[in-house]
């Protein structure tokens, strides 16, 4: 099939050619029409070669319909990468369509180890592209990005590129990633579609027809609206030509040809490297006087000086997308994925595709999060949770929209440490929704432990909290900086008002259940929160019952976010009036000590929680149980009794009891299952052993060393039976 | 990180006992080792912490969080050879052994809590500033750094570590390393056994880390790209994430009291062996569980036939599950136990204490009213080795069918294992029953044994094995 990798190559330095040519067209003519001539020019020849009216089964209503809504969208794509195209220069654009025919691999096999490999490195490519290509001439186009837009929709796209907070040129690289990505999902769409149509050849053709028609009415304002740079368009038809040819159709004949005669992979992969050598070797001699005859315009020379050129990000990027597009295209080993179970009876090996299988059973993302809703807004704790998370993610976006608008850097930091501390709230959300989930054969007691989990884990996060604050105000302790008050006020007082909310919220939810509330602060980078009364809240340590360390650790951080909005008021109004610059890392040394103190009732609860301590508030109780236990009539003694609480409404308990030889054992069972029950416990085991238990046992364990005894002696295994099992 | 070890030790709120158990530990010889590392970590993490804010490389300071991960390592190996000498007192039953699953706990979890905040502090600085990176002293840390983990690592036996770290599952480090070297040895064989083993986890990311910080270095001392350092710390935080996570979700699990799921398979067989016991109708709310790290415990609730031996069926169940399952405890009972049995039948639990003696045990009290060739009841053999191999209730099977079928039929639904799709209603059990009866074999507590010692091992014993001291309860029925 040499002649096939022969075709692919030769087509591939044609695209490359076309990609560079087009860039030098899309200098002078407008994008639209650029697109629009593409699209006429394939759809006519292509309508020449395919005959899609003639032959083929007539295409019904709905389908032209769908027709429509493809070639919309497949004007929208080409619109984005021919945009960034101008943006970026046609060497990285070739770059980065290589990638296109393995992305669309990548997109069918993400499982594999090796594809996620690929697909970061295609990202490090990408953004080495963004961060390391320091293209001189971008930098010189990023100065004048206002300079010559022809129409709305380029004027659009520029302000969006510049919301976005990318400089021009590299908004270029965000477009053609975007667009490639669109492709990629547009291709596994449109598959089926074209076998509805009747081939993908059909498809192709009609949908150019279609785009160019959806484009027409664009074009035919814009001509009448602007005036045209174009000194002659006569001149234009021979790149047009070339175009059309090279980048549309003789490039979509071939990798229809070569993805049936090679194996995909190989094809992709030859195709790649191609594209890559040529688009270099291109990129170096564009500019070069030899190649001027293959221009079919000739430039003005000002306009020379501005050619995108080679920069060590570009190479950098070049050799990670060469190897992102061999990892991608390699095929996927996915018969790795299986465990071996074992040999057939032939002794073929037998593999089991775990993966697979809970593929197919796990329910459709939507649905989960339809559920999940329902579930959260079902239960007081976990919709009181979600409500405030909800305020308080709004809060935040409109702090960070508002920072970036005013260009605050304060406000978005400030932003930031927000939804770092939603995240607390997230996880607290989490385990107050996987408490209520049934019982598992893993979970054999029920979730009811992940909350003292998540606790625990808050508890943590708060104590690294406190760790990070009090070194940051060590340092500024030393060395206090100028701190700039402006913005700080009404931020904290926003957040003030948002954290009251959740306040209000959470302890009328949870006054009664529990004292153990300490409280934290939770500190913003500079903007440093103080609070004055957290000392009154683990004075009543020592709950009662339905201990949810969840909760509380979910309460600790919205009252420490309350109470350092509070200390930035203070703070401000210190170094405003006084100038007390050491006020502020002060007030962050005094907060996060006070967080670490409040912290630790909640750790400690946690951490008896979970080394199965016997609970602290049944304590009393459990041993006059077990005394009364003790006194039942017929019960000797009892041994191993293990009492622990296993969650919030659950404590759990063993225990082996000894009885008298004439006692009825589940009686006893009874009675202390009513006992223990009294003293909360409502999970139990209860093991009753008369003397005859133990006779059992003792026998059953002289039958154990008589067996290891035979297997070692296999051939007095007959003495062994009669000389020991009577014993 | 100073400040937070103490409050491992929870229950140690008083420092004057705080101390008396720190004299306990270091009485140990061993633990002065693990005392003078910690000591060296100490000062090479004040070391580094200077250099981080010298370089004001973000690079470094997630490289430095790894050697305080090290020192949090560190103690967990102290709490470890703490809890090996202590025992358990009244108010923690269980004993200590779950504080070394707590300590890496939360030592992997503070950990990840500090890729957090390097990833918070990138996120805020990446839009906004360009920091400037002096590469001075960003080598030496790293290799200071890279040097002392490595040898606290290798030199200190970390105990609850390595199990963690063998029994988790692999990081996705691991796994694109494993990918690499596997296609590696594909070119060069020779290097096979080094690099397809499992590598470890932290000599990996310390590994990793190091690497990342050279090309920072690089690329800062030659091109000035101060970008490099951002993201070689947000990528060593992201393959931090990636290696305590595996660990932390183990571990999290054996706080959460889950069943481990390499037990489970070598569980159902015990299980369903138990529930073929005779009298036995059914095993529910069965809840096993990981102490510390390895020993399961348990409990049971097992529903037997009102005529049975609660007795002998207790130490039958214990007996079988005993070797898997170290602290268990198994409920017995029977339905409508209040009215009495049926005229006719024998209640074999009242019966007299039989008297005891060296051959106590070998004299039941009801043995005289049996045929005489089941007169001579041992407890795991057949007496007779020339005789067949006894079964059941071939006897009068009619009575043993529907005893075992009825009663379970309606308990089959509310057992646990009704929504999991393993049928441990009545019907497999009567499978189970003629299949064992069909191929008499070694017994299988031999077996158990084997895979007590270790319990990932292929499971061995067989489905069908029967015991043969099953046949000693037909002894026991009238």
């Amino acid at each position: 099939d040499i002649q096939y990798i022969v075709l692919l190559v030769v087509t591939k330095v044609l695209k490359a050619l076309g990609i560079f040519e087009s860039y030098d067209i899309l200098k002078v003519v407008h994008i639209v029409q650029f697109i629009f001539i593409l699209k006429l020019g394939s759809a006519v020849i292509l309508l020449f070669f395919q005959k899609p009216f003639s032959s083929g089964k007539a295409i019904s209503k709905r389908q032209w319909i769908k027709l429509l809504k493809h070639a919309v969208f497949s004007c929208i794509i080409s619109l984005l990468g021919f945009f960034g195209l101008t943006l970026c220069g046609p060497l990285r654009v070739s770059y980065i369509t290589v990638v296109e025919v393995s992305n669309m691999l990548f997109c069918c096999f993400v499982c594999d180890s090796a594809q996620t490999r690929g697909a970061a490195l295609f990202i490090i490519a990408v953004i080495c592209l963004l961060l390391f290509d320091n293209d001189d001439l971008m930098a010189k186009m990023a100065e004048h990005p206002e300079g010559h837009h022809d129409s709305a929709l380029t004027h659009f796209l520029y302000t969006a590129i510049a919301f976005l907070g990318v400089a021009d040129h590299k908004g270029g690289v965000v477009l053609l990633v975007a667009s490639l990505c669109l492709k990629v999902g547009f291709h596994t769409a449109s598959r089926k579609l074209s076998v509805e149509i009747g081939g993908a050849k059909r498809l192709y053709a009609l949908d150019n027809l279609v785009s160019a028609v959806v484009l027409l009415p664009w074009v035919i304002v814009l001509s009448a609206t602007t005036e045209s740079k174009v000194e002659s368009w006569s001149s234009l038809i021979l790149p047009f030509g070339m175009i059309i040819l090279s980048v549309m159709i003789l490039e979509f004949y071939v990798e229809a040809i070569c993805n049936t005669k090679m194996e995909t992979p190989r094809c992709a992969r030859y195709g790649a490297v191609a594209l890559f050598l040529s688009a270099l070797l291109l990129a170096n001699f564009w500019t070069h006087p030899l190649t001027d005859q293959l221009r079919s315009m000739s430039k003005p020379a000002q306009q020379l000086s501005t050619e995108h050129v080679l920069s060590g990000g570009v190479i950098v990027s070049a050799v990670f997308f060469i190897m992102a597009s061999s990892i991608l295209s390699s095929p996927s080993k996915k018969g790795q994925k299986g465990t071996l179970v074992g040999y057939s009876p032939e002794g073929t090996p037998l593999y089991n595709f775990m993966g697979d299988a809970l593929q197919h059973t796990s329910q459709s993302l939507p649905r989960f999060i339809k559920d999940s809703l329902k579930q959260i807004l079902e239960e007081y704790d976990s919709r009181q949770i979600f409500y405030f998370l909800c305020l308080n993610l709004a809060f935040t976006f409109v702090e960070l929209f508002y920072g970036v608008w005013t260009n605050s850097l304060g406000l978005i930091s400030d932003g930031f440490h927000m939804l770092f501390d939603c995240s607390a709230l997230v996880l607290g959300l989490f385990a107050a929704l996987m408490t209520r989930w049934k019982a598992t054969r893993i979970f054999s007691y029920g979730y009811g432990r992940v909350e003292i989990l998540s606790g625990f884990i808050n508890g943590l996060f708060l104590m690294v909290i406190a760790f990070f604050v009090f070194v940051e105000s060590v340092t500024r302790v030393l060395d206090p900086p100028n701190i700039n008050t402006d913005m700080l006020t009404p931020v904290s007082v926003g957040g003030l008002l948002v954290n009251l909310v959740g306040i209000c919220a959470f302890s009328h939810a949870h006054a009664h259940a529990h004292g153990g509330k300490g409280c934290s602060s939770n500190d913003h980078g500079h903007s440093h929160h103080g609070h004055s009364h957290s000392e009154h809240s683990h004075g009543g340590h020592g709950h009662s019952h339905g201990m949810n360390a969840n909760m509380r650790g979910v309460f600790l951080h919205v009252l420490a976010d309350t109470l350092g909005s509070v200390g930035v008021i203070i703070s401000t109004i210190l170094i405003r009036q006084f100038g007390w610059l050491i006020a502020d890392p002060l007030c962050s040394l005094f907060i996060a000590t006070l967080i670490f103190l409040s912290v630790i009732p909640l750790l400690k609860d946690a951490c008896e929680v979970l080394l199965l301590r016997i609970p602290q508030e049944n304590e009393k109780d459990l041993n006059s149980a077990l005394e009364k236990i003790e006194k039942i009539e017929g019960v000797l003694s009892y041994r191993d009794p293990h009492f622990w609480r296993h969650s919030a409404n659950m404590i759990a308990g063993t225990i082996h009891l000894q009885i008298m030889s004439d006692v009825v054992e589940q009686r006893i069972i009874q009675q202390v299952t009513a006992i223990l029950k009294d003293a909360g416990v409502n999970n139990l085991s209860v093991q009753v052993e008369k003397e005859a238990y133990f006779q059992h046992m003792s026998g059953l364990s002289t039958g154990f060393q008589e067996v290891l005894a035979m297997t070692q002696q296999m051939e007095s295994m007959k003495y062994l039976k009669d000389g020991t099992c009577i014993m | 990180q100073g400040t937070i070890h103490p409050f491992r030790k929870t229950h140690k709120s008083v420092f004057g006992k705080l101390k008396q158990e720190f004299r306990l530990v270091t009485s140990d010889r061993r633990s002065w080792r693990i005392l003078l590392f910690g000591a060296l970590n100490l000062l090479c993490t004040g070391c580094l912490l200077m250099w981080c804010s010298s370089t004001n490389s973000m690079a470094l300071t997630a490289y430095t969080y790894l050697t305080i991960f090290d020192l949090f390592s560190l103690i967990t190996c102290l709490i470890s050879s703490w809890v090996t000498m202590k025992k358990p007192s009244q108010l923690y039953s269980f004993g200590f052994d779950r504080l070394e699953v707590l300590a890496v706990f939360a030592s992997t979890v503070l950990v990840q809590l500090g890729a957090l905040f390097i990833l918070k502090e990138r996120c805020v600085c990446l839009p906004l500033t360009h920091t400037q990176t002096h590469s001075g002293r960003l080598l030496v840390g790293t290799f200071v750094a890279l040097f002392f983990n490595l040898l606290t690592l290798l030199s200190v036996r970390n105990k609850p570590f390595t199990y963690v770290s063998e029994a988790a599952s692999s990081s996705w480090l691991q796994e694109h390393v494993a990918d690499l070297s596997r296609s590696l040895c594909g070119v060069i064989p020779g290097l096979s056994s080094v690099l397809l083993p499992r590598m470890n986890p932290f000599v990996l990311i310390n590994m990793a880390g190091a690497l990342s910080l050279c090309i920072t270095y690089m690329l800062i001392e030659i091109n000035n790209y101060n970008a490099v350092d951002t993201a070689s710390a947000v990528a060593i935080a992201l393959m931090t994430f990636g290696t305590m996570y595996p660990m932390s979700v183990y571990s999290g699990k054996v706080l959460l009291q889950t069943t481990p799921s390499h037990v489970i398979g070598q569980l159902d067989k015990l299980l369903r062996e138990v529930s073929t016991l005779e009298g036995v109708l059914e095993v529910r709310n069965e809840h096993f569980w990981t102490v510390g790290f390895g020993s399961l415990a348990g409990s049971a609730h097992v529903r037997i036939r009102r005529d049975a031996n609660e007795q002998l069926v207790l130490a039958h169940v214990t007996n079988r599950l005993l070797p898997l399952v170290s602290t268990l405890t198994v409920q017995i009972f029977k339905d409508d136990w209040t009215r009495p049995l049926l005229s006719g039948t024998l209640s074999s639990s009242p019966s007299p204490v039989p008297p005891l003696g060296p051959e106590g045990y070998a004299i039941p009290p009801s043995s005289s009213a049996l045929p005489p060739l089941l007169s001579d009841p041992l407890t795991s053999t057949p007496s007779k080795p020339s005789s067949p191999p006894p079964e059941f209730a071939f006897d009068t099977p009619g009575r043993n069918v529907q005893q075992v079928v009825l009663p379970a039929a309606g308990h089959h639904a509310h057992g646990p294992y009704g929504g999991l799709g393993l049928a441990y209603g009545a019907s497999p059990y009567a499978g189970m029953l003629s299949q064992g009866v069909a191929r008499p074999g070694m017994p299988s507590s031999q077996s158990y044994r084997t895979a007590f010692g270790a319990p990932t091992l292929p499971l061995r014993f067989g489905t069908s094995n029967p015991l043969a001291s099953q046949s000693q309860y037909r002894q026991y029925q009238p």
